[in-house]
């Protein structure tokens, strides 16, 4: 367990608020608006969903039941008309990660430095999540207690459940007791989350839930990521470049929001085209061994293996392990092993760079400062400040990132390098 | 009844009876079922038997195997070491700290002391402070993953700058890639070490009965303690081995090894009661596992399922052993 607070990150953090020119973004890019374009694609592709014509593709969509998760995963407009650009948002020192962080949203949702609300007040928030141990989460956790250093007059306490979702309910719950004004929570599974985070909004606590949901219908706002935009993107991407081959699938959790409803847009997208055949799907569940070895036996077992789609990116860089263990990185009837990915971490972007993976679509954990930012303001709803902000707090669709510039449906990519919002440690 | 009659019927009646003589040992038993495996791999997959699958099936056994060697020892012994995976983190992280360095002298020595020193903490508080090795290795486990968030901050580290270090995971060693040769080569060494050095015995001896191995005069907290640190060694190696693969050492990594390593330590025919137990059985328990997971992964199968598979392959090869025992007693 860790807490901490302001007063420790001022040190450590050399926050600065900054938004920062983005040195290309007059170049080819067009992508103003690229959340509006990915929504009208998102739109365009659900409805073809149910008259897909490729039989493997449309068993496993049926099989594990997509179509029930797309359609309950809210996909809608920014909060206050904002449109984000790339280039957008501060760069400041991680204070947990101690890694450089250009965070992409901090314009969301805007909230100017110094003292919140009632100056003369200290306002004490709690930020539960999970995994001290994971880049992502950990980029998470910098933001919220980024945004937190940038007021003086807010004290946050940050614990690690450490997957424990009874420990989370625990900690929500001496929070009330406390009498804290506030909890940010990034809930690992939604239904065990559900009682405590009804029991602090009984207690006229706002609790603002980042990412990931939580069953409770009460809760205050849900900031929401974009993996809608994620499968899709993967989808258009595969059917840009190629137009048959044989795919291996390295998935998720079962079940769990990332696996359905990027695997299930995925599948969407290229579900009308014929030529694709999946001839392996495994859930590989974030662990890169898993992956790796997965990917090694489907290898050994597919003389014709063309295209790696993975649901994160522990799975991506697993697969491209065992494609090159077995040399066989430039093989497939394209010439090279297709390998497609999610989540935008330094590592991944490498490896764009240097051609092993094709393309990825960007996740950012770097969304913790908007959780923040909306729950200040339901605590000053409650103060009768200002108006609270609407329940579902949906990020910006992100474009994905590909060696070189492209346009793929009205969506233009970004280059490694103009791709600022990486996260983790540098990779050579 | 004259005494040639008498003896006559001695003999006859010493004569091993036709069942025993059709029992087979329990190593036999997990050979037969690796053939059975591998017999079935061929007919539904092709090229099952080929060297390529071999390969990958040797690598992705090899580190966990090894961890489990190391499991087996301690088990033998009488004890536990629930602390292997995070021996296996806590090494690896430490070895980090030091790529910056460039010397694959310190950066694979610290994984190695490191690993070396928490199996010495381990087997001090479990032979000579007399805590229960369960509660000595859960705690430890706990505490060498936290430390290794707290010293890596969470980060994965890439040890690309050290070549000495990658050769680990994906270098050769006598013709063979190095993880396979380290499976065979340490197995080689342990099975020498338990059948052919007074060690054996002792280990034996003292996992079977501490207090009569001590009259007879073994020194056996002294053999727990090389066991708990044999095993801290070998569960570094894995982890070493594992993150050099992957080219990426990463403090949330192993997670579940300790049970992996146990299952593979049952399955091999060690009682957890201690007295019994041994490497090749170790060796083929984790081929059979290796087996069961290549051929499910070839065949499509979810990992939920192969999780089911191989528990009851588990339950299927270690059910006859317990009967026979419990027949015994």
């Amino acid at each position: 367990m860790l807490s901490t607070n302001r007063r420790q990150f001022l040190g450590g953090a050399a926050s600065l608020a900054v938004v920062a020119p983005w040195a290309k973004v007059g170049l080819a890019q067009e992508t103003q608006g690229v959340h509006s374009i990915l929504n009208d694609l998102i739109r365009q592709y659900a409805a073809a969903a149910s008259s897909m014509t490729n039989p493997s593709v449309r068993d496993l969509y049926e099989q594990d039941g997509f179509q029930d998760y797309l359609e309950a995963y809210p996909v809608g407009d920014l909060v206050d008309g904002f449109v984000w650009e790339p280039g957008m948002g501060a760069e400041f020192e991680g204070p947990y990660s101690n890694l450089p962080i250009k965070a992409p949203f901090t314009d969301y949702i805007p909230l100017d430095e110094g003292p919140v609300l009632d100056p003369d007040r200290t306002y004490r928030i709690g930020f539960v999540f999970h995994g001290f141990n994971h880049p992502w989460l950990i980029s998470l956790a910098d933001t919220v207690a980024w945004e937190a250093a940038r007021h003086p007059n807010i004290e946050l306490e940050v614990i690690d459940a450490e997957f424990d979702d009874s420990r989370m309910g625990q900690v929500i719950d001496t929070w009330i007791t406390r009498q804290f004004d506030g909890i940010v929570l990034w809930p690992a599974r939604e239904a065990p989350m559900g009682p405590p985070v009804d029991r602090a909004i009984e207690a006229g606590i706002p609790v603002v839930s980042l990412d990931r949901r939580t069953s409770s219908s009460a809760i205050s706002s849900e900031v929401l990521g974009n993996f809608y935009a994620n499968g899709l993107q993967q989808g258009l991407y595969l059917k840009h470049v190629v137009s048959e081959g044989n795919m291996v699938l390295n998935r998720k959790d079962l079940g769990s929001t990332a696996d359905s409803i990027r695997t299930g847009a995925f599948l969407q997208a290229i579900g009308n085209t014929d030529g694709f055949e999946i001839v392996g799907n495994y859930h590989t569940n974030s662990q890169r061994s898993l992956a790796f070895d997965a990917t090694a036996d489907a290898l050994q077992a597919n003389s014709q293996f063309d295209i790696s789609f993975n649901t994160g990116g522990e799975e991506a860089l697993g697969a491209l392990g065992a494609i090159e263990e077995a040399g066989r990185l430039n093989s497939g009837s394209s010439g090279k092993i297709i390998i497609l990915a999610n989540d935008d971490a330094k590592e991944i972007m490498a490896n764009i760079r240097s051609g092993a993976i094709d393309m990825v679509a960007p996740y950012t954990p770097l969304i913790g400062d908007v959780g923040l930012r909306a729950l200040i303001r339901h605590i000053g709803a409650n103060e009768g400040r200002n108006e609270a902000p609407p329940r579902l707090i949906i990020t910006p669709n992100l474009p994905m990132v590909t060696r070189t510039n492209m346009t793929i449906e009205g969506v233009q990519t970004l280059t490694p390098d103009e791709w600022l919002y990486a996260y983790g440690p540098a990779v050579e | 009844m004259g005494l040639a009659e008498q003896s006559t019927i001695q003999r006859v009646e010493n004569r091993p009876r036709l069942p025993d003589r059709l029992v087979v040992g329990p190593d036999a038993i997990r050979a037969a079922v690796l053939i059975v495996l591998l017999a079935a791999g061929a007919l539904l997959t092709p090229g099952y038997l080929s060297l390529e699958n071999f390969r990958i099936l040797l690598m992705s056994v090899a580190a966990v195997g090894i961890v489990a060697y190391g499991m087996t020892l301690v088990v033998i012994s009488g004890e536990i070491d629930l602390a292997v995976a995070g021996t296996a983190v806590l090494s690896a992280i430490v070895g980090a700290t030091l790529l910056d360095t460039g010397s694959p002298v310190l950066v694979i020595g610290a994984t190695l002391v490191t690993g070396l020193a928490i199996g010495l903490v381990n087997g001090v508080l479990t032979a000579f402070v007399g805590i229960p090795s369960l509660i000595v290795t859960l705690a430890m486990l706990g505490i060498s993953r936290a430390v290794a968030n707290i010293i890596s901050r969470g980060q994965a580290s890439y040890p690309d700058s050290v070549a000495a270090y990658l050769w680990f995971g994906n270098g050769k060693l006598l013709g063979l890639p190095t993880p396979i040769a380290l499976l065979l080569s340490i197995g080689a060494l342990m099975v020498v070490l338990t059948r052919f050095t007074t060690f054996g015995p002792a280990l034996y001896a003292t996992g079977g009965n501490t207090k009569a191995a001590v009259l007879s005069g073994i020194r056996a907290r002294s053999v727990k303690l090389s066991v708990f640190m044999i095993c801290g060694v070998l569960a570094a190696t894995g982890g070493m081995i594992e993150s050099a693969r992957l080219s990426y050492i990463n403090p949330a990594a192993f997670a579940g090894l300790e049970l992996e390593a146990l299952a593979i330590t049952v399955l091999g025919g060690a009682a957890l009661a201690g007295g019994s137990g041994s490497i090749l059985g170790t060796l083929l328990a984790a081929l059979i596992i290796g087996v069961v997971n290549n051929l499910l992964n070839q065949l499509g199968v979810s990992l939920y399922t192969q999780r089911v598979v191989t528990a009851l392959v588990i339950l299927a090869v270690v059910l006859p052993g317990y009967k026979r025992r419990q027949i015994a007693k």
